[in-house]
């Protein structure tokens, strides 16, 4: 039985469709990560998903109930995190984390979250003296302190430095081992790649591809050759450019300085990129070859431009 | 035994404990405030100040100071309190646990009345100690009595008031406008019987009465009753009005500024799209579609090609 069923969910502000007509189910367990832009419709999803919001149209169970009218009992078995940290500053968080412990029948040992949100040593600082992601790191703690069946993830890790998206996402890993649905909202393209095997991309508040990251990055088209040029390759060194072979220097983006070639088969232009190098002494330390890129597969399934303009195909 | 099955099996907590670990909880989030020290220690000062004025040292001016830090602490600094909270989304937090809406609403409530009635005691004792006013217990039970009831009026009404107030920076003006003249035309700083028609009006909000109870209790002879019957039914009505119309009208969520957006503009099915049902109506304007963050995390690995000499 699938732990979230939405079927045709739309959600209207007078004109606007924030959402419109959106359907997938989510089986027990997995770890779903809904992508879009900002406007997407993401947010009013998962507040849908929460019981925040009731839809216009449409339908929508989490754990086989409608989450507008969930009772204690249901709400004892969902964990979330809101988008924005929402928490009372005046005491510690040891002591944060007990009353929330008290709500729930079966709650984690506070010690247990606490080294699981990697806490353990600011357990008495006082939740108002943290910093912005330790403060994140508490909101995760009282979402999974009571030990839910399914957690919503709201942009968990947006404004943190990239350490604290790291712990962050070791404590989210650590949970699906437990067998708990997640649902993750998020920007970032790697975060929903290293912690996600379901992507459902989100554009303007219809979904665009539900997928898994191979699936979605095998929807990016050619395998991708990249290297950033230096200032002094473009603006000192006209002779070194000028005998770009021809399958590269089509490709030569001088806005972005960069070349980005996008083939099917790149050994041609790779060869002729290791030949020019060669001969005029370059370094090519930043050099990349591989796949195509998440993001690029992102961006074209949202219809946005690839993320470096000049690159051919 | 899975956890799923575990929590299945598991009984929920009591709605006595949890309302008692909320009142509890409330209360030291509201004592640990900077702006309790007002409530506490501003009528004490003013108490203080007021030495050498004799109608300001007697039962009924201890009571003006006293029902001063109860109304400030359960109305200004709970008021103030309930907005930030809610603006901040910390009502939206609790909202979707598992505690019941009306323990946590409540529990807001119960701690207020029982900080406020602290900061109130509190003046009541710098009375006793710097003045010698003679202090029965009968006179303590009545004054408790009207503290609590008029701690639970000012701060359930309170609670109506502040789902009119769309924001923090809102919060502390709204309060004091609708504070301040209240508290002066009720006597909190010296009984005032003229003209008579405020005195009427003044009779029927719940400051006046407060005070009025206050001071029968703790200036309480024999033969007079302890706390007048008219005082506590004003009060009652004032609790059981705040409360229905809090109830009634009661905001979780952060306010929301209206703000008109343009309908979506149909875009072009693409194959392996999951979404159904194409919405109705006018989709006359563009999307934007910014995406920020994502370029930076993901494209930006590489280094210079640089000459090596």
């Amino acid at each position: 039985m699938s732990a979230i069923v939405a079927d045709r969910l739309t959600k209207r502000f007078g004109d606007f469709a924030a959402v419109d007509g959106v359907s997938f189910e989510v089986p027990g367990g997995q770890l779903a990560a809904v992508l879009g832009p900002n406007g997407a419709g993401k947010t009013t999803t998962l507040e849908m998903l929460e019981g925040f919001l009731a839809p216009t149209s449409g339908t929508v169970r989490v754990l086989g109930t409608d989450p507008h009218r969930g009772d204690r009992r249901w709400r004892a078995r969902i964990g979330l995190v809101l988008q924005s940290t929402s928490l009372d500053a005046e005491l510690t968080v040891r002591d944060t984390l007990n009353v929330f412990a008290g709500l729930y029948p079966i709650p984690r040992p506070v010690g247990e979250v606490l080294e699981l949100v990697d806490l353990a040593d600011d357990a008495e600082t006082r939740v108002g003296a943290l910093s912005g992601g330790q403060r994140r790191r508490v909101d995760v703690a009282i979402g999974i302190i009571g030990r839910p069946d399914v957690l919503f993830l709201d942009e968990p890790t947006t404004g943190l430095d990239p350490e604290a998206r790291r712990r962050a996402w070791t404590a989210v890993e650590n949970l699906t081992t437990t067998g708990t649905t997640v649902v993750l909202t998020t920007h970032y393209i790697d975060e929903a790649d290293h912690l996600a095997n379901r992507l459902i991309l989100l554009a303007a508040g219809r979904i665009v591809a539900d997928t898994t990251p191979e699936g979605l990055r095998a929807q990016g088209g050619p395998a991708t050759i990249r290297c950033r040029l230096g200032d002094a390759a473009l603006a000192d060194l006209p002779a070194t450019l000028a005998d770009l072979p021809a399958t590269l220097a089509g490709h030569l983006d001088r806005d972005n300085h960069a070349l980005v070639v996008r083939a099917e088969d790149i050994t041609a232009p790779l060869r002729d990129l290791l030949g020019w190098a060669d001969r005029h002494h370059l370094h090519l330390a930043g050099l990349e070859v591989g796949p195509p890129s998440l993001e690029d597969a992102y961006l074209a399934a949202i219809g946005e431009p690839r993320s470096t303009e000049g690159a051919l195909s | 035994m899975t956890d799923t099955a575990r929590a299945a099996a598991a009984r929920m907590p009591s709605v006595g404990r949890l309302l008692a670990a909320q009142v509890s909880y409330q209360a030291r989030l509201l004592a640990s405030g900077r702006a309790i020290t007002i409530g506490v220690g501003l009528p004490v000062i003013l108490l203080i100040a007021s030495h050498g004025q004799h109608s300001n040292t007697s039962a009924t001016g201890i009571a003006g100071y006293a029902a001063f830090g109860l109304t400030l602490t359960a109305w200004n600094t709970y008021g103030v309190r309930l907005v930030a909270a809610r603006e901040a989304g910390v009502l939206k937090r609790w909202r979707a646990t598992p505690l019941p809406h009306w323990c946590y609403f409540l529990g807001r409530i119960l701690a207020t009345v029982v900080v406020a009635v602290l900061a109130g005691a509190a003046t009541v004792a710098a009375g006793v100690l710097l003045y010698g006013t003679h202090l029965t217990v009968s006179g303590a039970l009545g004054a408790l009595a009207a503290f609590i009831l008029g701690a639970f009026a000012w701060a359930a009404t309170a609670t109506a008031l502040t789902a009119l107030i769309p924001t923090v920076e809102a919060a502390a003006p709204t309060l004091m406008l609708t504070y301040f003249p209240v508290i002066i035309i009720s006597g909190i700083f010296g009984a005032i019987n003229e003209p008579h028609w405020l005195a009427t009006i003044a009779s029927y909000l719940p400051a006046q009465p407060l005070v009025h109870a206050l001071g029968s209790s703790l200036g309480h002879t024999a033969g007079h009753a302890l706390l007048p019957a008219r005082d506590l039914v004003v009060l009652a009505a004032w609790a059981v009005a705040g409360l229905t119309a809090a109830i009634a009208t009661f905001r979780w969520e952060p306010h929301r500024p209206a703000q008109r957006r343009p309908a979506r503009q149909r875009r072009q099915p693409r194959p392996g799209d999951r979404s159904h049902q194409p919405a109705k109506g006018g989709h006359d304007a563009p999307t934007s579609l910014p995406f920020a963050g994502c370029a930076s995390t993901c494209v930006d690995h590489y280094e210079a090609i640089e000459p090596s000499g």
